[in-house]
């Protein structure tokens, strides 16, 4: 393994690499696939790219591979495509590109990420109607199409059809010059890239699972960027803190007593001391939360305030349950799953203690992510007894729609059960658009916490983000599923 | 000899049939890795589809049959993480694993036969109980911490060593190898302390002695001689071992061998891959197991009479 080249796995400091440890290798750089987060840190906006993309701060849609959108009929939409762009390989990128790469992502039989989580399997059809002119057109009136187009990163057409790619071609900044399995992901600029050149000529991402040692190599001079960085691990002055969009909460499966009853799962969010739990477990580096989507996402309802901690008050609401005959005593598993934000077996047995100090019967259940997933989504697991699962949701589009579909819609995919009420606010909201769909979205987030109660919040995360001094980088709430490495500059030299 | 080689395949092979056929049942007991493949609102068809592509639809023995038949042609299937070949996946990540295991071995048993002889050449003195307490110690403390504070005191604190990463000269190996050393050192030295201090209260040790022998012969030549016996067969199992608990080493230290990459199939739920490394692991620690106990009978012609028919 040892050779003579003693800069280590990341590169040296020589200011021309810019060298990321990430946690994990990307499972694939298949760019259908950049909505997995994985993936997408790597993939998105670094060397593919996507038609127009959402600013994270803003919300608002930006041109990209596209420089202007327009509904032309209510089903569909027209995009003018960004002439003079040309992909990695330097074929000319054109509508027919365009249109290829929504096809393969949406429309084919690869079984995308994106085609199910953005558009919900939905079938568009799309055309190249001139070399700089596309439309896509779908079933019913889709108010948010652009937003979801920038979910799918373009690529030309003549990639496989049949087959995801390892490695990716792409218009974006940088290009993939090798893909060494299991020790690093090597790039390099891109010289005909249309937009403005990124600072670092190569850059290079590595992987090391435990968080000590990402941010040892920060500390070192070993990597300029890492993410995902533990409080108790880190040094404050070599990290930084952002909203990474990440919402925690406990999925209450109101089929099973004694959590189909609504007075339990309410006692259950008043027994969750949120501001305790995020000052001794997570540093500090959260808030509470009082929905599953954090501001700037369309839908945030600004009035809905976490829920206080109350012990006394749902001890007596759980006391009532059971003179009413609810089984109180009946053993509700909680279900967190290993590594999904540092603290997370600490934060699940203080759970486990405040539940069990209103009066429940809760024991834990640590699961990897398959067993996690197999909660988590339906089919939904059978005679498991009633199950309280801890989940950390991240809405990276920024509208609600996507949240509500997936895990407050009776039949969502991550949703336990739900209301026909509710069913048709979420399908009444996701048909309007501009303030109508924000208050829409709202009115709904707040009916869920009074009238279905399927979710105990805990928190909105922070994400921690070890930043080397020679570098220059403001991450944003997009930064954990899309690090733009065009975004990072070299310090000036009297800062470093 | 060879009467004793034949018995000890034919007891060897049996807990490795065992080992593949329990780690084949095992990881379908865990459940399907669908989930893990497809987009999380994929439809039964697509399910269906894929299960029927990757065999998982058939019953457990019939995809027993086909692993096995597949695995006798040397074909160990397709990784569903990466889609290259289960089998050159892991005889990429072996040899790593290898180089710091053998490595690791080489120096715990020289560092042992040295410091456990000269704990054992004068019994109670202060070299052999500042040894005792180092051995003690060493085979207690937990490799992740170990392996965690090497990190942060040589890597950062000090900066004499990179913190993790397989590029790079020999500074590299200093931490992976420290860790993994540091249990089998301090089983080792006890291990050679014991045997040492029995073999030299030997009469013909002390017949030696008494003739005016020289001392570094009497504990090297005769008594290290024949006390290697029970230090090979601890040493055996400690290689073994260390096959193992490289998962922690290479996990942290960020190496691409068979214990990573075993750790990244079970998670994965990457059958193929996980049965190929698991199959390779069992054939090598079984073919271990058959050159310690060679070695053995070499050293000692009792061993080679004492197997069972």
């Amino acid at each position: 393994m040892a050779n003579s080249d003693t800069a280590g796995d990341a590169g040296s400091a020589d200011g021309r690499t810019l060298r990321v440890v990430l946690t994990q290798e990307p499972p694939t750089l298949e760019p259908c696939e950049s909505s997995l987060t994985a993936t997408g840190v790597v993939v998105r906006s670094n060397i593919t790219e996507p038609l127009v993309e959402r600013d994270p701060t803003s919300g608002k849609l930006e041109p990209l591979l596209a420089t202007g959108w327009r509904q032309t009929k209510p089903t569909t939409w027209t995009f003018d495509i960004r002439p003079g762009v040309t992909f990695q390989n330097g074929q000319p990128f054109t509508a027919k590109d365009a249109a290829f790469s929504i096809d393969r992502a949406v429309n084919s039989d690869l079984a995308c990420n994106v085609d199910g989580y953005v558009f919900g399997d939905a079938k568009l059809d799309v055309h190249a109607v001139s070399p700089t002119r596309l439309t896509v057109t779908t079933e019913k009136t889709d108010p948010i199409l652009p937003l979801r187009l920038s979910f799918v990163e373009i690529v030309p057409r003549t990639t496989d059809t049949k087959a995801k790619v390892r490695i990716p071609i792409g218009t974006g900044p940088y290009a993939v010059t090798s893909w060494q399995t299991g020790v690093s992901i090597s790039l390099a600029r891109n010289a005909d890239y249309w937009g403005k050149a990124p600072a670092y000529p190569r850059a290079r991402y590595v992987w090391r699972s435990d968080a000590s040692v990402r941010a040892a190599m920060i500390d070192k001079g070993e990597a300029d960027i890492a993410t995902a960085l533990d409080h108790t691990s880190a040094e404050a002055g070599n990290t930084v803190a952002y909203p990474n969009n990440e919402t925690t909460a406990l999925r209450l499966d109101g089929r099973e007593a004694p959590l189909n009853d609504i007075r339990v799962r309410k006692a259950i969010g008043m027994a969750v001391d949120r501001k305790g739990i995020i000052g001794a477990l997570l540093g500090g580096l959260a808030k509470p939360a009082a929905q599953l989507v954090p501001p700037g996402v369309v839908g945030h309802n600004d009035d809905l305030a976490p829920a206080p901690y109350q012990e006394a008050a749902a001890r007596a609401l759980v006391k009532q349950a059971a003179a009413d005959g609810v089984p109180v005593h009946r053993r509700i598993t909680l279900v967190a799953r290993n590594g999904m934000f540092a603290g997370i077996a600490e934060v699940t047995e203080a759970l486990q203690y405040e539940m069990a100090r209103v009066g429940l019967n809760v024991r834990i259940r640590m699961a990897d992510t398959a067993t996690h997933l197999q909660y988590q989504l339906r089919p939904l697991p059978r005679g498991v007894g009633p199950v309280a699962l801890l989940i950390m949701h991240g809405n990276q589009a920024g509208d609600a729609a996507f949240t509500t579909s997936q895990y407050l819609q009776s039949d969502g995919p991550q949703s336990t059960f739900g209301t026909r009420d509710l069913d048709r606010r979420i399908a009444a909201a996701d048909a309007l658009s501009g303030k109508a769909r924000q208050k829409a979205f709202a009115d709904v987030l707040a009916y869920q916490n009074t009238s279905v109660v399927q979710y105990a919040y805990l928190a909105h995360m922070r994400g921690l983000l070890g930043l080397s001094p020679s570098v220059r980088y403001r991450p944003d709430s997009a930064t954990g599923d899309e690090m733009r490495l065009s975004e990072v500059s070299p310090a000036p030299a009297g800062r470093r | 000899m060879t009467s004793f080689l034949r018995k000890r395949i034919v007891s060897s092979a049996i807990p490795l049939v065992f080992v593949v056929l329990g780690v084949f049942c095992l990881a379908r007991l865990t459940g399907s890795p669908v989930d893990l493949y497809l987009p999380l609102s994929a439809t039964p068809q697509q399910r269906a589809e894929f299960s029927a592509a990757h065999g998982f639809d058939d019953s457990i023995p019939v995809q027993l049959w086909d692993y096995l038949t597949n695995a006798a042609q040397l074909d160990f299937g397709t990784s569903l993480r990466t889609g290259e070949s289960a089998g050159s996946m892991v005889l990429k990540a072996f040899p790593v694993t290898l180089q710091l295991a053998g490595m690791t071995m080489l120096l715990a048993i020289l560092g042992a036969l040295l410091v456990g002889s000269l704990a054992a050449y004068r019994p109670n003195s202060l070299i052999d109980r500042i040894a005792g307490l180092l051995s003690m110690t060493a085979a207690s403390i937990p490799d992740f911490w170990f392996a965690i504070m090497g990190v942060l005191v040589f890597g950062v604190g000090l900066d004499w060593l990179p913190t993790s990463g397989t590029l790079g000269g020999p500074e590299i190996w200093v931490l992976p190898i420290a860790t993994l050393l540091i249990r089998p050192f301090g089983v080792l030295v006890q291990v050679v302390r014991g045997s040492m201090v029995g073999a030299l209260s030997a009469p013909y040790v002390k017949v030696a002695r008494s003739k005016g022998a020289d001392p570094r012969r009497v504990v090297f030549g005769h008594a290290l001689r024949n006390s290697i016996t029970p230090v090979l067969t601890v040493a055996g199992d400690l290689t073994v071992g260390l096959v193992n608990g490289a998962v922690i080493v290479e996990t942290i230290f960020g190496w691409p061998g068979i214990g990573k990459l075993m750790i990244d199939s079970i998670l994965q739920r990457d059958f193929a891959v996980l049965q190929a490394a698991v199959l390779i692991t069992a054939v090598t620690i079984f073919a271990l197991n058959i050159v310690i106990d060679v070695c053995h009978a070499l050293i000692d012609p009792r061993v080679r009479q004492a197997v069972p028919a």
